[in-house]
């Protein structure tokens, strides 16, 4: 594996001449936090932050997006035909992904592009990305990516991953992709591979001791979906929550949509938005009948999707990066680890004594 | 609405009897000249959704 | 504060123990530094679950419609105000509920603190004592008077003590007094048409469309709010501007004369939207026009819902 280092000073250099070939977006602080945007001279990269509040999973997923597009206008040549709506999808480069993020595409992948199904929308706007991943050195205190099956430093889903070396950053070209924009950039000062690897592991060691959460996951897949379904924990987790989509939406896993149509005049889309199984209305039947009815059905919901249904159906792990978005955005502090820890630990209710 | 940047005047409230023909006339007379000289309403029109 | 944690611990003990009431809905501590998280007890036993800090800044009256029990709440003074509320619009029934009354200094912001501490690093411990909170970072240790770290609604706060109790933890708590709680939308009233559109557009431009504010707000209980309808369908669900700016300020309209400016909906947002200034604006119109602050009376109607002679209708042409 190849190990390049990019001097911190000639970074604005590459990412300018990058931006001939891509559409650069990375990490940008705005007023009030850091959020993934398109970056120019005017809004450089700042790769000093801890986590973005909203995880960069609207790249490739937008919270509103329009899919298909018609006119009803009959001097038209297309009216009346509905039309796959025209996107503008340059290659696009993201500098500074977190690798909990990265690794967050490719669990929804799983999701919207598999052999059977794909999600042209998505599968499109996916392929169009290169993740230069950048090492998570400073780890929030609700993160838990090294139990959660990821760790500060990993690599899937990255085309290559950045290390902050102090004055410089080093860096491990993982794929072709992540090899084209180096050469893109000029980024091609090769460094001797033994030392980039010790160097890196140094100070992925000491992020990875930085991480002082963890969660219990090992007992969730033998765990029996009934029991948990009926375990008694639910009504006391889920009392306060509030049924907002505040969790759904910061998180990078969260794949739900919902379609809508809109027109306007005689013209009209179809558009799909973020939806969340929070919210009453996602699964209100036509019939008025809901399956779901109350906040303990939906948190509920929530937690046996990402923590046992999807166990189950791919045996690779939970739904969940450990990024710990929610677990900080939360209005009323509803915290996954401690739910992820109460269904790993629920006990076998068949050794249970039913008094 | 004012206080969110609709112009002043754009909204108006009138109480008008069932049998105030004439005040009814004048109110929209009033109300459409008032408006005309506003032009048209730019703001908080709901168009297609300006999304990705 | 921490006699406070005691006194609601052994009050609620006590509720539970007498069968005075079913369940207690209060405080537990918090998994993240200045949080903590609503709950409930059901026996007496589990009473020490409960603390009361700076961090309860969630209005608990969003918990208590809609239940069958008889419910023991630990209130703050805005909690129960809304409290009031909920009887006046027969959400509860006021022998339902039995008030425990929290003589209240105010909230920390907990993003006020973070911005202030931005610098030093993330907030991983926090603690207080004696009007001062100190948070602990991995290389730093800052302490704050709590009255330069509250949150914005609680720094114009008037009526910090409980309205309704059925009992107190403690003694009433002074007033504040010669604040102008307006002073933040008399600046926006002042500005033009123009100027107030980009400031509300501004405002709202981060927005996620998640509901944290409404569902945080004690007051957002309709079965279905106007933005789930579909039939008909009242506003885009997209985010695009407009759409979204017409939940906003439709959302305010709706607390119209029944918000108390608890500030849940501004703590509740996952994006630092300071939502309040929609309904503020409503707010200092009920004060001017009606001489009305919400939840401060069981005697009285709100003037939204009753008509009086003298009501004001300069705007009715």
């Amino acid at each position: 594996m190849k190990w390049i280092k990019i001097e911190k000073e000639d970074f604005p250099r590459g990412l300018k001449a990058l931006a001939e070939t891509y559409q650069c977006l990375g990490p940008v602080k705005g007023e009030k936090y850091h959020d993934f945007k398109v970056l120019d001279e005017n809004r450089p990269p700042d790769f000093d932050f801890l986590n973005t509040p909203l995880s960069p999973k609207f790249l490739v997923e937008p919270q509103s997006e329009i899919l298909f597009e018609y006119t009803l206008d009959e001097k038209k040549e297309d009216a009346h035909i509905l039309k796959e709506a025209q996107k503008d999808l340059p290659p696009r480069l993201v500098v500074g992904i977190r690798p909990c993020d990265a690794a967050a595409f490719l669990l929804v992948k799983r999701n919207f592009d598999t052999e059977k199904y794909k999600d042209p929308y998505w599968v499109r706007a996916y392929e169009a990305l290169t993740l230069f991943g950048l090492a998570c050195q400073t780890p929030c205190a609700a993160c838990f990516c090294t139990t959660a099956g990821g760790g500060p430093f990993d690599e899937a889903g990255l085309d290559a991953l950045m290390v902050d070396a102090g004055d410089h950053f080093l860096v491990k070209i993982l794929t072709e992709k992540g090899e084209a924009a180096c050469n893109t950039a000029g980024w091609e000062n090769v460094v001797e591979e033994k030392a980039a690897l010790d160097a890196a592991a140094l100070l992925k060691e000491t992020a990875e001791s930085k991480i002082a959460s963890t969660v219990e996951t090992d007992n969730l897949k033998q765990q029996s979906t009934t029991a948990l379904y009926d375990a008694p924990f639910w009504e006391e987790v889920s009392f306060s929550c509030i049924n907002c989509g505040t969790c759904t939406y910061v998180c990078p896993t969260c794949w739900c949509f919902d379609i809508q149509d809109e027109c306007y005049g005689c013209s009209g889309v179809r558009m799909r938005n973020w939806d969340s199984c929070m919210y009453p209305l996602f699964t209100l039947h036509g019939s008025g009948h809901n399956p779901r009815g109350t906040k303990l059905h939906r948190v509920r919901q929530r937690f046996m999707h990402k923590l046992k249904y999807y166990v189950d159906k791919y045996d690779d792990g939970i739904q969940c990066v450990g990024c710990g978005r929610c677990v900080v955005s939360c209005p009323v502090n509803i915290d996954i680890r401690r739910v992820c820890n109460l269904m790993n630990a629920l006990p076998d209710p068949s050794t249970v004594c039913p008094v | 609405m004012t206080h969110i940047g609709i112009e002043p005047g754009r909204l108006q409230f009138s109480w008008i009897s069932s049998a105030e023909a004439t005040k009814f006339v004048d109110v929209v007379k009033d109300v459409t000249d008032a408006i005309r000289a506003l032009g048209p309403n730019t703001h908080f029109v709901k168009t297609l959704p300006k999304v990705a | 504060m921490i006699d406070y944690t005691q006194k609601i611990r052994e009050i609620a003990a006590r509720l539970l123990k007498e069968g005075t009431v079913d369940m207690v809905i209060g405080f537990r501590k918090g998994t993240v530094p200045m949080m903590n998280e609503p709950c409930f007890i059901r026996k007496p036993e589990e009473a020490d679950r409960l603390v009361w800090d700076s961090h309860c800044g969630i209005n608990l009256a969003n918990y208590l419609y809609d239940r069958k029990e008889k419910i023991g709440v630990v209130a703050k003074g805005c909690d129960s105000r809304n409290i009031v509320t909920h009887i006046v619009e027969n959400k509860i029934k006021r022998e339902q509920v039995h008030v425990i009354g929290v003589p209240c200094t105010g909230m920390a912001d907990k993003r006020r603190i973070g911005a202030l501490s931005e610098k030093d690093g993330e907030i991983r411990e926090v603690s207080e004592k004696e009007g001062r909170i100190t948070v602990k970072g991995d290389s730093f240790t800052k302490t704050f008077e709590k009255k330069e770290v509250l949150q914005d609604n609680c720094t114009t706060c008037l009526h910090r003590n409980p309205v309704i109790h059925d009992e107190m933890i403690a003694e009433p708590v002074e007033e504040q007094t010669g604040i102008d709680p307006f002073e933040d939308v008399k600046r926006i009233e002042a500005l033009s048409p123009e100027e107030k559109r980009a400031y509300f557009q501004g405002l709202v431009a981060d927005c996620i469309r998640c509901y944290a504010c409404r569902n945080a707000c004690p007051l957002c209980y309709c079965p279905t709010c106007f933005v789930d309808e579909s039939r008909p369908q009242w506003v885009g669900k997209s985010i695009d501007p407009t759409d979204t700016m017409t939940f906003h300020f439709l959302r305010a309209y709706h607390c119209a004369g029944r918000c108390t400016d608890c500030g849940a909906c501004e703590r509740a947002c996952p994006v630092g939207i300071r939502v309040r200034q929609f309904t503020k604006k409503l707010n200092k119109d009920c004060v001017e026009l009606f001489d009305w602050e919400a939840g401060l009376t069981l005697d009285e109607r709100p003037p939204l819902d009753t008509y009086r002679p003298q009501d004001p209708n300069d705007f009715i042409k």
